[in-house]
C-alpha cells in the first residue's frame, strides 16, 4: 500500500501514489482531521491524491521525496489553510493558522 | 514629427502590407507553412515596433492577433476565413491609427477602445474553440500576476491556465502529472475551481481544480504539450521583455543604437539638449522593451550628466558600450560572410528611401530649367532677328546643347518618381475577397504585370477608377454561383488584373470571365433615352455601342437590368482618366465575359499642349485632345440661340467662342473666317473658336493653387519662353 495509517495514528503516503489512493485517502483524513500527512517517502502522487490533500488541509510532514512534489507542489501545501473543510478563497491567497 | 516616429509610420505600413499579402496568400494556401510563419513575423515585428514608441494599445492589438496566430502555427487553431478576416481588421485598425499619427504625431485617443475591441475578438476567437469562458485582458491579469510574483518567473515567456473537466480522472489523465512535465515549467499555482465541499461529500474522482503555471517554453511548444487537453488550457504569450541586462542585444536594437549613435556624433549646435534628449529616450525605450531595466537606468542617468553641459560624450560612450559590450556570435562558419557593421551597410546600400516631397522639389527645378532653356532659344531667336548672326549662332549651339542636357536631366528625373503598379495592385486582392464574400460569390483575382512601373501620379490615380471596375466586376459581371454552374463555367469566377509598358503608355486591363454587356439591351436602353436614333445605334458596332456606358447619365441600375450599375459613375470615371491624359475603353462579349482598358501616359508630368491665342491672351490646349484646326467660313456657322454649331463631315459639332466662356473681351476678329480648334472629348466633338492658333510645346503644367485653384476651365499654368503665363485649359469644364 502507498497509503497506510501509522501505528502513530499519521498518514504515511509512500512511493509513487495512483489514483485509486484517493477514496482510501479521503476516509484516513475524515475520519481524523487533526492526523498528520506524512509525505516523506512520496515520489509521486496522482492529482486526485494531491486535491484531497489541498481539501482536507492535512498538516504535513515533509518534505517529499519526488523533485516535483518538493518544487511545487509543497509550497502550495504548507501555505493553505489548515484544518479542512471549505475554504472556497484560493489555497495559495491563505496564510497558515 | 520626429524622425523615429517618421520611421514607425514607414515601417509599419511595410509591415502591414506584408502581412496583409502573408494573410491573403495563407487563405489560398493555408496548408502552407511559408505565409502563415511570415504573416507571423510581421506581427511580431508590429509588436515590437509598437513598444519602441510607447503606442500601448496598438502593441496589444497585434500581440493578440500574434496569439493566435501562434496558435496557428501550433496546429491548434484552423485556419480559417474568419481567423483571416480578424487579423485583416486588426491590420485595417493599425492603418487607421497610422494616418492619425502622422497627422496628429502622437497615438489616437480612442485607441485603447478599439484595441480592447480586437482583442476581445480574439480572445472570443480562441475561447470558442476551446470551450473556455472568454477572457478579457484583465482576467487573465488577475491570474496571471500572482504567478509572475514567483521568484522564479523572471524568464517566463508563457502563462498557461490549466482548468481540467471534472470528468478528468475518470478518463485516466493525471492533470498535475502533465504539468510537471511541462517544458521549462517556472512556477505552479493550483486552487480549487468550485469552493472545496466538506470532507464527508467530497467526491475523490472528480476532479475541481485549476492550475495555473509560467514556463519559458513558447507557446507554440506548451500547445504541443498539452495538446490532448488543448480544450482545457488557456495558453498566453507573455510579453517578450524578460531578456537580461548585458546579453547580445538583438539586430534591430543594434540598428536603432547604433543610429542614435550616429545623430550624437554629428555636430548639432543649438539642437544639442533636445537631440541629447531625444536620442536617450529612444535608446531608453529600447533597452526598456528588451526588458534591460538596469541599462536603461544607465542611460537615464548619463543623460541627467550630458544635459547641463550640452555635451554628448558621456552618453556616446555608453551607447559605445552597449554596442560593443556584445559578444560576437560563437559559432560562425569559416565561408560566412563577416557580420558588416550598420555604417557600412548603409554605405552599401542600393536603394535610398527619400521623400516624395524632395523628389518634386527637384522635379519642379527641372522644371524651371526648361522654361529657362526655352527662353535662351527666344533670346536667340531674337538675337538673330538683330542682326548679331555671331552671337545668334552661337547661343544657338548652346541652346541645342542646353535643350539636349535637360532633356535628359528631366527624364532621369523623372524616372525617380516611378512606383511599381503593385503599389495599388496589391490592395485589390483583399478588396475582391470582401466584395465577393459579402455577394456569396467566388471569385478570384489574378494579378500580371504588377511590376510595370509608372509614374507616381499616375500609378496613385488610377486606385480609384480600377477600383470601381473591379467592384463592377464582381458585384455585375460575376454571375451568381447558379448560374455559372447553368451556364458551364467553373464556380469561381476569375477578374484577371494586370498591366504593361508600350511605348510611352501604360496599359491596364480588368477582364472578368462573368456574363458581359449585351449590345442589344444596350441599344434598346440608349434609343429610349434618346443617346442616338434607332437607325445610328443600328448601324453603330457592338463594341461602339458597349462604350457608350461611358457617356455621362447613361444609365441607371434599374434601367439596365443585365448591366445594372455599369452606367453609374462611368462618366466620372472616363474623365479622370482623361484628366491625367488617358483613355479608357471597354470590350464585352455576351456570356463570355468584359474587358476594360486603360491607357495611360507613362508620366504626367509633362504635357504636350498647342497653344493658342484668344482676347490677348495666350492659353494651352492638351495636345491629345486636339483632332484638327480647322478655319472655318463665317456662313456655316449656325446660332441656335446662344449656342452656335457647324457640320463637319456630316456631325454637327457645338462651337465655343474661347474669348466669351472665358468672360475676355474679343479682339478685332476676321469677318469671313474663324479660326477653330476641333477637340475630341472622350467620343464627343466640340470645337473652340480662337483668334490665332500658335506652336506646340512640351511643359511641366503646375496644377492652379491659391485663389486660382478653384477656378473653372483651367488645368493649370507654365511659363512661355518670353516669360508670359501660358493658361494651360480644362476642355472638358469648358466645353460641358
Amino acid at each position: 500500500m502507498t497509503v497506510e495509517r501509522d501505528v502513530d495514528g499519521s498518514i504515511r503516503l509512500s512511493g509513487a501514489c495512483p489514483q485509486e489512493d484517493a477514496e482510501p485517502l479521503l476516509r484516513l483524513v475524515s475520519d481524523d482531521p487533526t492526523a498528520i500527512v506524512d509525505w516523506r517517502g512520496c515520489e509521486r502522487a496522482h492529482t486526485a491524491v494531491i486535491q484531497i490533500l489541498l481539501a482536507a488541509g492535512s498538516e504535513l510532514l515533509g518534505p517529499p521525496k519526488g523533485e516535483f512534489l518538493k518544487e511545487h507542489l509543497a509550497p502550495l501545501l504548507a501555505a493553505r489553510e489548515t484544518g479542512a473543510p471549505a475554504s472556497p478563497a484560493p489555497a495559495f491567497m491563505r496564510k497558515r493558522t | 514629427m520626429n524622425e523615429f516616429l517618421e520611421q514607425f509610420l514607414i515601417e509599419s505600413r511595410e509591415l502591414v502590407e506584408q502581412a496583409t499579402q502573408d494573410l491573403l496568400a495563407l487563405e489560398q494556401t493555408p496548408d502552407d507553412d511559408g505565409p502563415l510563419d511570415s504573416a507571423f513575423r510581421a506581427f511580431h515585428t508590429l509588436k515590437g515596433a509598437a513598444g519602441i514608441v510607447e503606442f500601448a494599445a496598438m502593441g496589444r492589438a497585434v500581440h493578440a492577433a500574434e496569439d493566435v496566430l501562434a496558435e496557428a502555427r501550433a496546429g491548434d487553431f484552423p485556419i480559417t476565413a474568419e481567423l483571416i478576416g480578424d487579423c485583416l481588421t486588426c491590420l485595417d485598425q493599425i492603418l487607421q491609427w497610422l494616418e492619425t499619427m502622422e497627422a496628429s504625431g502622437g497615438p489616437p485617443a480612442d485607441a485603447e477602445q478599439a484595441a480592447d475591441r480586437l482583442v476581445g475578438r480574439f480572445n472570443a476567437r480562441s475561447a470558442s474553440a476551446d470551450t473556455t469562458p472568454t477572457l478579457t485582458p484583465e482576467d487573465h491579469r488577475a491570474w496571471i500576476e500572482p504567478l509572475l510574483a514567483s521568484p522564479s518567473a523572471g524568464s517566463a515567456r508563457t502563462a498557461i491556465r490549466y482548468t481540467p473537466a471534472a470528468d478528468s480522472f475518470f478518463k485516466d489523465e493525471d492533470p498535475l502529472a502533465l504539468m510537471a512535465a511541462l517544458p521549462g515549467l517556472l512556477a505552479l499555482n493550483v486552487a480549487p475551481r468550485q469552493p472545496w465541499p466538506s470532507l464527508d461529500v467530497f467526491d475523490p474522482f472528480a476532479c475541481n481544480l485549476v492550475i495555473d503555471a509560467l514556463s519559458v517554453g513558447l507557446a507554440a511548444e506548451i500547445a504541443d504539450h498539452l495538446h490532448q487537453v488543448r480544450d482545457q488550457v488557456v495558453i498566453h504569450a507573455l510579453p517578450d521583455h524578460r531578456q537580461r541586462d548585458g546579453e547580445r542585444l538583438p539586430d534591430r536594437a543594434t540598428e536603432i543604437l547604433s543610429a542614435q549613435l550616429a545623430l550624437l556624433s554629428e555636430p548639432a549646435g543649438d539642437a544639442v539638449a533636445g537631440r541629447l534628449g531625444s536620442a536617450a529616450r529612444v535608446i531608453h525605450n529600447v533597452l526598456l522593451h528588451l526588458g534591460r531595466n538596469a541599462e536603461a537606468a544607465e542611460i537615464e542617468a548619463r543623460l541627467a550628466e550630458a544635459l547641463p553641459t550640452s555635451d554628448p560624450e558621456v552618453l556616446i560612450a555608453a551607447v559605445r558600450a552597449l554596442l560593443e559590450a556584445q559578444p560576437l556570435p560563437a559559432e560562425r562558419h569559416a565561408d560566412e560572410q563577416p557580420r558588416v557593421a550598420p555604417a557600412d551597410a548603409e554605405i552599401i546600400a542600393r536603394s535610398l528611401r527619400v521623400e516624395v516631397e524632395r523628389i518634386d522639389a527637384v522635379v519642379n527645378l527641372a522644371g524651371e530649367l526648361m522654361v529657362v532653356k526655352n527662353a535662351i532659344g527666344h533670346s536667340a531667336r531674337r538675337a538673330g532677328l538683330d542682326g548679331g548672326t555671331d552671337l545668334a549662332s552661337a547661343l544657338k549651339d548652346q541652346h541645342a546643347r542646353l535643350h539636349r542636357l535637360t532633356e535628359e536631366l528631366l527624364r532621369s528625373v523623372l524616372a525617380i518618381r516611378v512606383l511599381p503598379l503593385g503599389h495599388i495592385f496589391r490592395r485589390f486582392p483583399r478588396l475582391v475577397r470582401e466584395m465577393a464574400t459579402s455577394l456569396g460569390k467566388a471569385s478570384r483575382l489574378v494579378i500580371v504585370g504588377e511590376s510595370t512601373e509608372a509614374d507616381k501620379a499616375v500609378v496613385e490615380a488610377l486606385f480609384e477608377p480600377l477600383l470601381h471596375v473591379i467592384r463592377n466586376a464582381v458585384d455585375h459581371g460575376v454571375e451568381a454561383p447558379d448560374q455559372r454552374a447553368a451556364a458551364g463555367k467553373p464556380d469561381n469566377a476569375t477578374i484577371r488584373l494586370s498591366g504593361w509598358r508600350e511605348g510611352e503608355h501604360i496599359i491596364v486591363e480588368v477582364v472578368d470571365d462573368g456574363r458581359g454587356i449585351d449590345p442589344r439591351e444596350l441599344r434598346q436602353t440608349a434609343a429610349q433615352r434618346g443617346f442616338a436614333n434607332a437607325d445610328a445605334l443600328a448601324s453603330m458596332a457592338d463594341d461602339e455601342v458597349v462604350n457608350l456606358i461611358f457617356a455621362p447619365g447613361f444609365s441607371t441600375a434599374a434601367a439596365v437590368t443585365h448591366v445594372s450599375g455599369r452606367g453609374v459613375g462611368m462618366d466620372a470615371l472616363r474623365s479622370s482618366v482623361e484628366r491625367l491624359g488617358g483613355r479608357v475603353t471597354i470590350h464585352s462579349r455576351p456570356t463570355q465575359g468584359t474587358t476594360v482598358r486603360f491607357t495611360l501616359p507613362f508620366t504626367v508630368m509633362t504635357t504636350g499642349l498647342m497653344t493658342v491665342e484668344s482676347g490677348g491672351q495666350a492659353f494651352g490646349i492638351p495636345f491629345e485632345a486636339v483632332v484638327e484646326t480647322v478655319r472655318l467660313p463665317r456662313d456655316e456657322i449656325s446660332r441656335l440661340g446662344a449656342a452656335r454649331a457647324f457640320v463637319m463631315r456630316g456631325r454637327t459639332i457645338p462651337l465655343v467662342v474661347l474669348a466669351e466662356a472665358l468672360g475676355l473681351d474679343r479682339g478685332p476678329t476676321d469677318a469671313t473666317v474663324a479660326n477653330t480648334v476641333v477637340v475630341d472629348l472622350g467620343g464627343q466633338l466640340g470645337a473652340l473658336e480662337v483668334d490665332r492658333i500658335g506652336e506646340r510645346l512640351d511643359v511641366m503644367l503646375k496644377p492652379m493653387d491659391g485663389l486660382l485653384a478653384g477656378m473653372r476651365g483651367i488645368a493649370g499654368t507654365t511659363l512661355l519662353g518670353d516669360g508670359q503665363v501660358l493658361i494651360v485649359l480644362d476642355l472638358q469644364e469648358l466645353l460641358e
